[in-house]
């Protein structure tokens, strides 16, 4: 199959609005003949793990990719000087970056879009609003080229923010007049207001607006949209608190305090019905599939217990679709939670363990 | 239900108890620790303080070392209550293995018998009657070395029995001894103190074996502030809380995390040597699961042997794989289970894109060894069981490269020929290396080992001189004088 028609048949997979078990297995059998045909090192990393397009049967077999790979190997199937789009990300820990390359946007897009409209733009008095005023608490795509939440919002604005919405992160950093401006304005004119952005930006305008002794009652409908998590913070605690201080600080009920569970090694992003309750329950549409496994034998852990997420993203269609995060969660009733990074284990001994290490190393 | 510490003067119904709970399977135990009032932490400091005023000072080294010494015992006592009770509850408490657990507190107890005491005093002092009295000098006067009054130990970690190490050391130049329990494994140091406490209730009462929560402030300050010198265990990070509420006056000795290596010489590598050589260092990857600051995470292996680096490799792979049907390794965390796959799956994704390298594991991943045939420094390993090996022309030639961990290093498992391990020693120490020994005894420095190049009994006292001049003077005031 060329990858024009893998792409069309993916775009025709997204727009059929279901998948069940067997038509998911057929797709997800496609994106996996053509990683292994087309994507040496995929090809290299499987048969290494005996999964051939002959021991393949399921989903499930696919093997998946550690993320740490995008760091040392280049995965695409189309060589990386043909792909105009690459998402790397930001590389904190070693100073490599993993990246993502993307032949086309398309499929991205078009996951982002079908999903964004159903997961985040429901209007609680029935239907979907077509778009909503919002206020962008991240960088623009110019600013950040190679960022895929940088894209992400981006078309979350074009597609779905009306003609008023407006970035509040400028050159110049955060932007907190024009927030309060924008915030002002919302609760004034009643129109439902759309906050979204990298959960650390909203945590630095709640401190700002904070400092100002500001806070809002945005009007009925309104919504925020946070992602990326809080690095280095007991993660429960902060989550509940984060909410809680979200809620007061704008009124804006908790359940429609939305975060988004994105990565730049997927096309797609999973979703939380809101965060009235932490962690959240999250969840992805019909051509995403996660497992929660045993990060050291790879075998799925019984419903219910701690593992590490795998997800096959059949929209990543060029590089992996199915990769295996370091994110611990658990499979609940309709989707997972996720409950952090699984290596942020502390310390019990006095060995160096690699974070200190690399930190040392790094030290003039 | 456990209780944790000890409290001497206190009673524990007037203190607050918070509860730790390990489990281990389907076993679980709760051990209560010991919330103390900050008017109870001036009380108990000032309890201990004046308790070693009044009765450390007034023993002997020698008396104080036999009453170790009969303590040690006891837990050397396969019999004794307390080392049955150590046997049963410390691998619940640190997931380790039984038997490694029973073996490791052997070995690590006999560290502490009274002729083993001697040469940590020996180690420090050439004349250990300096902690008893003023002894003449080479320069001329005299000298008393005196330990701090209240001595606080911070401690921390998991590896069983590890905080007898400074208590000891504390006790031996007669401080009266604070220890902060370690949430990882909160038993053994309060056991401690409880069995002096039957021998010599006196001594024990210069003792308080304490707890509060890590990062809590204000019991951090009020014992911080409180003590005269501080011993600290723990990553920079914690260290660095805690230097920053150390009153400028108080002396303070932290130790950091800290990372260990093994070299093996071609001299060490032919058919007969080899199979030895990688027992002994699989032997020291999977004591106490490579948590402790003396485990190899590295292994460079010298190219030009019968046996080659990737065959030595191998030949570690096997008694890795051994050693854990003898000593399964401890359950890990998902945190934990977490860093070893990543670490992992890194080194395997390396092997895609360059073929000298190679990653050996078990499929439940136990353990894991990554090869490499161009070492390029010290890497850090996954813990829990995994190890690099990497070749080297020559194992001098490993040596420039760690020259940036200067402040990191500290162990070095050695096997080499006479001649190289002087060589090498040398380089070693020259770039911060602080501790050589052999493959098999990373896990188990000797008694009166200078801890991380320190001095265990020198660092923690300060002399007191009668100078000649105060001596000669005297003499003029003598009733006897003419």
């Amino acid at each position: 199959m060329t990858e024009a028609q893998l792409v069309e048949d993916l775009l025709a997979f997204i727009a059929a609005g279901e998948a069940d078990e067997e038509a998911f297995n057929r797709m997800a059998l496609a994106v996996f003949a053509h990683q292994f045909e087309t994507n040496a090192p995929y090809r290299r990393f499987a048969t290494q793990r005996a999964r051939t397009l002959r021991t393949v049967k399921s989903w499930r077999d696919v093997p998946a990719v550690p993320i740490s790979a995008f760091k040392d190997l280049t995965l695409s199937g189309r060589p990386p000087e043909e792909c105009p789009h690459v998402f790397m990300t930001s590389g904190t820990t070693k100073g490599v970056r993993g990246k993502s390359h993307h032949p086309t946007l398309a499929v991205y897009d078009r996951s982002m879009t079908v999903n964004f409209r159903r997961r985040f733009m429901a209007n609680p008095y029935g239907g979907n609003f077509e778009r909503l005023r919002m206020g962008i608490l991240f960088p623009t795509e110019q600013a950040m080229p190679n960022s895929s939440l940088a894209h992400y919002l981006a078309l979350a604005k074009s597609e779905f923010g009306t003609a008023d919405s407006r970035y509040l992160i400028t050159d110049a950093g955060l932007d907190v007049d024009g927030a309060i401006e924008a915030l002002s304005r919302a609760e004034t004119t009643g129109e439902p207001y759309a906050l979204l952005g990298a959960s650390f930006s909203v945590v630095h305008l709640m401190d700002a607006l904070a400092e100002r002794g500001r806070s809002f009652v945005l009007p009925a409908g309104s919504r925020i949209l946070d992602t990326g998590g809080f690095k280095g913070q007991s993660r429960e605690m902060a989550a509940e608190e984060f909410y809680s201080r979200l809620s007061a600080t704008f009124g804006v009920p908790r359940r429609l305090c939305i975060n988004m569970y994105g990565m730049t090694e997927l096309s797609t992003q999973f979703y939380d019905d809101g965060n009235e309750t932490c962690p959240s329950v999250k969840s992805g549409p019909h051509w995403i599939r996660s497992r929660v496994i045993n990060p050291l034998t790879g075998q799925e852990v019984p419903r219910g217990s701690v593992g590490v997420l795998v997800h096959h993203d059949l929209a990543h269609f060029n590089c992996a679709s199915a990769i295996l995060t370091e994110d611990a969660g658990v499979e609940v009733e309709g989707g997972f939670q996720l409950l952090g990074r699984a290596d942020g284990a502390d310390a019990k001994g006095c060995s160096m363990a690699v974070e200190d290490f690399l930190k040392a190393a790094r030290a003039p | 239900m456990e209780r944790a510490g000890h409290l001497p003067g206190l009673s524990a119904d007037a203190v607050g108890w918070r509860t730790l709970t390990f489990r281990r399977g389907a076993e679980t135990l709760d051990v209560a620790v010991p919330v103390l009032a900050e008017a109870q932490i001036a009380e108990l400091a000032t309890r201990v303080r004046t308790n070693a005023r009044t009765y450390l000072r007034s023993r002997t080294v020698a008396e104080i070392a036999a009453t170790i010494d009969r303590a040690v015992a006891r837990l050397l006592d396969r019999d004794d209550p307390w080392r049955q009770k150590a046997e049963r509850l410390l691998p619940l408490v640190t997931g380790y293995d039984a038997e490694m657990v029973r073996l490791g507190l052997t070995g690590y107890l006999k560290t502490f018998r009274g002729p083993e005491l001697r040469k940590f005093i020996a180690e420090d002092f050439a004349n250990p009657a300096v902690l008893d009295d003023f002894q003449p000098m080479p320069k001329g006067g005299f000298a008393r070395a005196f330990g701090p009054e209240l001595l606080l130990h911070v401690w921390a970690g998991n590896v069983p029995g590890l905080p007898l190490w400074s208590l000891i050391s504390g006790l031996l130049v007669k401080a009266g001894t604070v220890g902060k329990l370690p949430s990882a494994e909160p038993l053994f140091a309060g056991w401690f103190a409880q069995i002096l406490a039957e021998i010599d209730p006196e001594l024990a009462d210069c003792i308080a074996i304490v707890w509060w929560k890590g990062g809590d402030e204000v019991a951090e300050r009020a014992w911080l502030g409180r003590a005269d010198t501080v011993v600290a265990y723990g990553g920079n990070d914690a260290l660095e809380a805690i230097r920053a509420r150390v009153p400028i006056t108080t002396r303070f000795l932290p130790y950091g995390h800290k990372i260990s290596f093994g070299m093996v010489s071609r001299s060490a590598l032919d058919a007969g040597k080899a199979g030895a050589v990688a027992r002994q260092a699989a032997y020291d990857v999977a004591r106490y699961d490579q948590q402790g600051c003396y485990s190899p995470q590295t292994f460079f292996v010298e190219r030009g042997g019968r046996v080659s680096p990737r065959a030595f490799a191998g030949y570690l792979a096997h008694e890795l794989d051994a050693l854990g049907g003898k000593f399964p390794r401890r359950p890990l965390s998902m945190g934990e289970a977490g860093s070893v796959a990543s670490w992992r799956n890194a080194e395997e994704t390396k092997g895609f894109a360059d073929p000298s390298r190679a990653l050996l594991g078990d499929p439940a991943g136990s353990w894991a060894v990554a090869y490499t045939d161009a070492a390029d420094g010290l890497s850090p390993c996954g813990l829990n069981r995994t190890v690099t090996v990497g070749a080297v022309g020559r194992l001098a030639d490993a040596v420039p490269g760690l020259a940036p961990y200067r402040a990191f290093l500290q162990t070095v498992g050695i096997a080499a020929a006479p001649e190289e391990l002087f060589a090498l020693a040398g380089a070693l120490g020259a770039v911060g290396v602080t501790r050589l020994c052999a493959l098999g005894r990373m896990t188990a420095p000797e008694a009166g080992w200078h801890h991380d190049g320190r001095f265990n009994l020198l660092d923690l006292v300060t002399m007191t001189e009668i100078e000649g001049s105060a001596e000669r003077a005297a003499d003029i005031f003598a009733p006897y004088t003419d």
